[in-house]
């Protein structure tokens, strides 16, 4: 699921900014290793200042798992700045409906490496819906972002391949960046869509992003049922299943077992059955 | 900051508002709005199409102190749909009265962000139901990005130091493309010269036409010959 985070609403998700700067640092401070600036285990730099936007995508729990960062090309943004070595001394394109993209991140140690929803692959084919389709319902036609070689055939095996690219591929620590161009068009968009098999509206409502993490508050604060609400007896089987778990792929199958089961609970108790079986499980 | 009023300068305010009408008539609204914010130069502007009664009402009531489509839109990359600041009370604040000056209930904002820390605000409105208003934004929205961006650089280089900070710089890529389009080049032509896509000339003529702030191709050709950027073939 995606939610847009601007300078409009930030104020109501200022946790899930944290928890974003957080994998940013994990990603291009650690796994990149980009010459980035991190504090407090978080990484910053003055593009945030500037009000950018931020389209994030978020697993069932509420964890941050994917996010990419967008500004508009008529203002200050990177190329024109410190990926200007990209450029190699040209002038930045500067266009009313193109917005460049980066700090693309997805959280590897979370997701895991096959095809279901809680794999790298679906979390970042949610996000390219999710800014493409952001950057689209905005007038924006072309998107300019800033990757690494690695995102880049990311983005070719995602039935996504830039359409061209601008300036050269430059050295930026352990890896190197390159500006590739997307054009915000049904075609791309669908063509993501039909290699992920994501078909439904990816968007959160602001009031259900703000539920989500209520509830993902609730359960941190309540793990194990400490509120001693009374359980259905389908709860109490998957808590049972749970703590019978001896690895984490059992543990995982009893997740995906609660996920099939959806229609059979509200989304409280969904959300509260998603944490409360992993508190119980850390408790075993 | 103090308040120009482009207006008592020769042919400002018919120049901009004239340009403001224009948009109404093409795209279908009943008012449009500007607002412009330029820190080296010190200095606001504002355009309107609206009737002089609402404009002095905001005037009077000192409404461009609250004023969210000013103040919150500026902090939008996107497009701000006024939906968006209903439930702010400042918005109930500036638009309770609204409607009593027949002023329409749909509205969008358009941040535009300049390279020197200066902002504009393209506001475009329209009395219909939402349905209708869903589907004009989407129809228009892309043009009306580039409209903002269009007053707003024309606005910001009026001022005399802004237009020295203003002076366009093309890439080579930008002034080959311009190059091959003065000596009659298609499109088309000109991505297969260069070996790139149809839709990466386009994307650069799209950026030269903003750095020139023309809004046509032909226009922006003349001016870069004018200053020199690509020569006359």
């Amino acid at each position: 699921m995606i939610i847009v985070v601007d300078g409009l609403n930030r104020h109501l998700f200022s946790e899930v900014l944290d928890d974003m700067f957080e994998l940013r640092a994990r990603v291009f401070g650690g796994r990149l290793g980009w010459d980035v600036n991190i504090q407090d285990g978080k990484e910053i730099d003055e593009f945030d200042h500037l009000d950018p936007a931020y389209v994030i995508g978020l697993d069932d729990g509420g964890n941050v798992v994917a996010a990419v960062r967008a500004l508009q090309t008529t203002g200050p943004h990177m190329l024109a700045d410190v990926f200007s070595a990209i450029l190699d001394g040209e002038a930045p394109i500067r266009s009313a409906t193109m917005w460049e993209s980066t700090r693309f991140c997805v959280d590897t140690q979370r997701l895991n490496r096959g095809k279901d929803k809680n794999s790298v692959s679906y979390a970042t084919c949610e996000l390219m819906i999710g800014s493409l389709e952001y950057a689209k319902n905005s007038g924006i036609q072309d998107i300019i972002t800033v990757i690494d070689p690695i995102m880049d055939r990311v983005l070719k095996r995602s039935n996504c391949a830039p359409y061209d690219y601008v300036g050269k591929t430059a050295p930026m620590g352990k890896v190197s960046a390159l500006a590739a161009l997307l054009d915000c068009t049904e075609e791309r968009i669908s063509g993501i869509r039909e290699f992920a098999g994501i078909h439904q509206d990816v968007f959160l409502e602001e009031e259900e992003a703000l539920e989500l993490f209520k509830a993902k508050k609730s359960a941190e604060i309540n793990p194990a049922n400490r509120d001693h609400k009374p359980l259905t007896e389908l709860e109490k089987y998957f808590v049972e299943q749970m703590s019978a778990a001896r690895n984490e792929a059992e543990r995982q199958d009893v997740l995906k077992l609660i996920e099939a089961l959806t229609d059979t609970f509200t989304t409280e108790q969904k959300t509260a059955l998603l944490q409360t079986p992993r508190a119980f499980a850390h408790e075993a | 900051m103090e308040i120009v009023d482009l207006s008592t300068l020769p042919d400002s305010e018919t120049r901009y508002t004239e340009f403001l009408r224009q948009i109404c008539e093409k795209h279908d609204m009943d008012h449009a709005a500007y607002a412009g914010m330029n820190p080296a130069a010190g200095t606001v502007a504002g355009f309107v199409t609206y009737d002089d009664a609402w404009t002095e009402h905001y005037q009077n009531q000192g409404l461009i102190m609250v004023d969210p489509t000013i103040h919150m839109a500026r902090r939008s990359i996107a497009p701000v749909d006024w939906s968006r600041l209903e439930r702010s009370p400042d918005f109930q604040r500036v638009f309770r009265d609204a409607s009593d000056f027949g002023l329409p209930n749909q509205g969008v904002t358009i941040p535009v962000r300049g390279p020197y820390g200066d902002i504009g605000l393209l506001s475009a409105t329209r009395k219909c139901s939402k349905d209708e208003w869903r589907k004009l934004f989407t129809h228009v929205i892309s043009d009306l990005q580039s409209m903002a961006v269009h007053i707003h650089d024309n606005v910001v280089s009026s001022d005399e130091l802004t237009n020295v900070l203003y002076h366009p710089t093309l890439s080579t890529r930008e002034a080959e493309i311009l190059q091959w389009v003065a000596a009659g080049k298609s499109q088309q032509d000109i991505g297969d010269i260069l070996s790139i896509s149809h839709r990466t000339v386009e994307v650069h003529l799209r950026s030269s036409r903003e750095k020139l702030s023309a809004l046509t191709t032909p226009q922006a050709v003349g001016r870069a010959i004018a200053i020199g950027l690509i020569t006359p073939s």
